[in-house]
């Protein structure tokens, strides 16, 4: 039967309401993203690196 | 090759093969080398975003096969159905991140406005297309979401049309209708980063390109 | 908004004007999808997915029947939430409006529903009961008002019934034909004949549930068995799920306004939270455009740290 399952948890302060759930999922958005931009990027591949070919010559004004 | 033949001689397929390789030059759609500057982890996002979008799709083409109850009766269908769930969770978590650091990066600049807003767009479709998938399931939550919404759509005159009491509507658009339109946009968002190519560093707008 | 602001932006160099390094797109996307893939069948196989048995008209009777016979009279007596909706269901309201544009209004009946009918048209279909055919006969020899009194009548009787005991009501001379066929129609709900009965209408395959989800809508059961799991919609239940699933966090600014004032306490909360919820998200496309928002990310320098190997660079340079 349709009967309710027991409710899931909820972090409540005032007005604001949120599943545990929710707010972890929202908490490691956060963390994913602070990492992400905190994390050295592999630079190995700095020994392929070219330089773009020189831009063209501007004729004198 | 551009042709050289009088403009009334042209053919529509010239035209279009024309505007289309000055638009996206075969060696831009799949590059193989990246500007020096693509070097942190934020970059990463995207492309998670599209590969979870695979897998979204992957996982409801095998719900599709199975039909519109399968998953209530089968095991491998429920199974399937808990892989469809949490692959929507990880493309709404990666979009997200993505949006963050595209916002952070100002990824708009240098022409690349209409790349951001399809990237909204993408997402405002992608909230449709689940809103409608919640709608399919055929069970309690499908009742409440449904009963709830319809005040929401209703209020706004479009109920009528868009009747989020008929399941089997909301089903054809969750299947159909909404996916094609996310894959349309999600091409044009991707086929305009390769056009643009990634977004210079702020900052870098005061000097010559770094050598 | 600066010169030198206006300069900036007009000159971000070309992205193909830089050193390269050597990137392998392919090999990047087939890595992100077999981690993607990975990572979903995972959370598939620990956390699975919910599935609430949906409420059948029979479980509702067997699990509140009082709340199936004052929904019935409620039908009757055109006092329902369908009743008295407007577009696109009737005529019965003015509906919701937003900066004095009636847009339920203008919306039109599309979807012309006889609340009434939704309790009797399943009753005509009922053989070989001659006091249900006596009902409905009498039913329909009454003038609208009569109607409506009988069934109001009823109704409130109902609502003050001790402990919900419905056979403690007084005699059925003063509501008509209404008990019986308040009562007929639990019988008929109990024993499974209202599933599917609205929504076939005569056709064999069903597929649009409008009238059946508006009958359960109608009653307090459904929104009880959705308040208890935290789904109602004072309640942030946009963005909830049933038990300790995962919701959908990304409707939090959705939602967040109908906790508030003034919405929270409006008539006319669903068309203005619409309506703010257009302007934001067509802000949030025009972000490139807007002076001021889209200057935040040069004055709040997250940049600093995604580019900082080439920061570092150019400044040896």
């Amino acid at each position: 039967m349709g009967i309710a399952l027991a409710a899931g948890k909820y972090l409540s302060w005032g007005v604001l309401s949120m599943s545990v759930t929710n707010a972890c999922i929202i908490a490691l958005m956060v963390l994913v993203f602070v990492l992400a931009l905190l994390i050295p990027f592999p630079s190995g591949n700095d020994r392929h690196r070219t330089d773009p070919p020189p831009p063209p010559e501007r004729p004198a004004p | 090759m551009t042709t050289t033949l009088r403009p009334e001689d042209r053919t529509w397929t010239a035209a279009l093969k024309d505007r289309l390789s000055r638009a996206l030059p075969p060696d831009q759609i799949l590059p193989d080398r990246q500007p020096a500057y693509v070097t942190s982890w934020i970059y990463v996002f995207g492309v998670v975003t599209l590969a979870a979008l695979v897998v979204v799709v992957a996982s409801g083409c095998v719900l599709a096969a199975g039909g519109s109850i399968w998953w209530h009766t089968s095991s491998l269908g429920h199974f399937t159905n808990s892989v469809h769930l949490w692959s929507v969770e990880v493309f709404f978590f990666a979009m997200v991140v993505h949006l963050w650091g595209k916002f952070w990066m100002a990824a708009w600049r240098g022409h690349r406005g209409l790349t951001w807003l399809t990237g909204v767009v993408a997402f405002v479709a992608s909230i449709g297309t689940a809103f409608t998938g919640y709608l399919s399931q055929a069970n309690f939550d499908s009742q409440w979401i449904s009963g709830e919404a319809k005040d929401g759509i209703n209020s706004i005159g479009v109920g009528a049309w868009f009747n989020v009491l008929n399941g089997s509507q909301m089903l054809t658009w969750h299947i159909v209708l909404l996916p094609l339109a996310v894959g349309v946009i999600v091409v044009l968002h991707v086929l305009m980063v390769r056009r643009h190519g990634v977004v210079p560093p702020i900052g870098d707008e005061d000097r010559e390109a770094s050598r | 908004m600066t010169d030198a602001l206006i300069r900036q932006r007009e000159r971000t160099p070309d992205s193909h004007d830089y050193p390269t390094r050597r990137y392998d797109l392919v090999k990047e996307f087939t890595w992100a999808l077999a981690m993607v893939t990975v990572l979903s069948l995972l959370l598939a196989a620990v956390f699975s997915s919910p599935d609430d048995k949906a409420i059948t008209l029979s479980g509702w009777a067997k699990a509140d029947p009082t709340d199936v016979v004052a929904t019935a009279a409620g039908e009757l007596a055109g006092t329902t939430t369908s009743a008295t909706y407007g577009a696109p269901y009737n005529h019965a309201s003015e509906g919701q409006s937003v900066l004095g544009m009636k847009l339920q209004k203008w919306g039109g009946v599309g979807i012309p529903v006889d609340s009434a009918d939704l309790v009797l048209q399943p009753l005509r279909g009922v053989p070989g009961d001659p006091t249900l055919a006596m009902a409905l006969q009498q039913w329909d020899t009454l003038t609208p008002t009569q109607q409506t009194a009988d069934a109001t009548a009823y109704a409130d009787a109902v609502a003050k019934a001790t402990g919900g005991q419905l056979g403690g009501i007084s005699p059925s001379g003063r509501y008509g034909p209404v008990p019986v066929l308040a009562i007929r129609f639990l019988d008929l709900a109990r024993a499974g004949g209202l599933e599917g009965s609205l929504t076939s209408s005569g056709s064999f395959y069903g597929g649009d549930q409008t009238r059946t989800m508006l009958l359960l809508a109608d009653g307090a059961y459904l929104e009880d068995q959705a308040v208890a799991d935290h789904l109602g919609g004072d309640q942030w239940g946009m963005m909830n799920e049933v038990g300790n699933y995962p919701g959908q966090p990304w409707m939090w600014l959705y939602t967040f306004w109908y906790q508030v004032k003034p919405f929270s306490t409006s008539e006319n909360a669903d068309t203005q939270v619409w309506a703010l919820m257009m302007v934001l998200t067509v802000g949030l496309a025009l972000v490139p455009w807007i002076p001021g928002v889209r200057d935040i990310p040069r004055w709040i320098p997250v940049h600093r740290l995604i580019w900082r190997d080439h920061y570092r660079r150019a400044g040896k340079a």
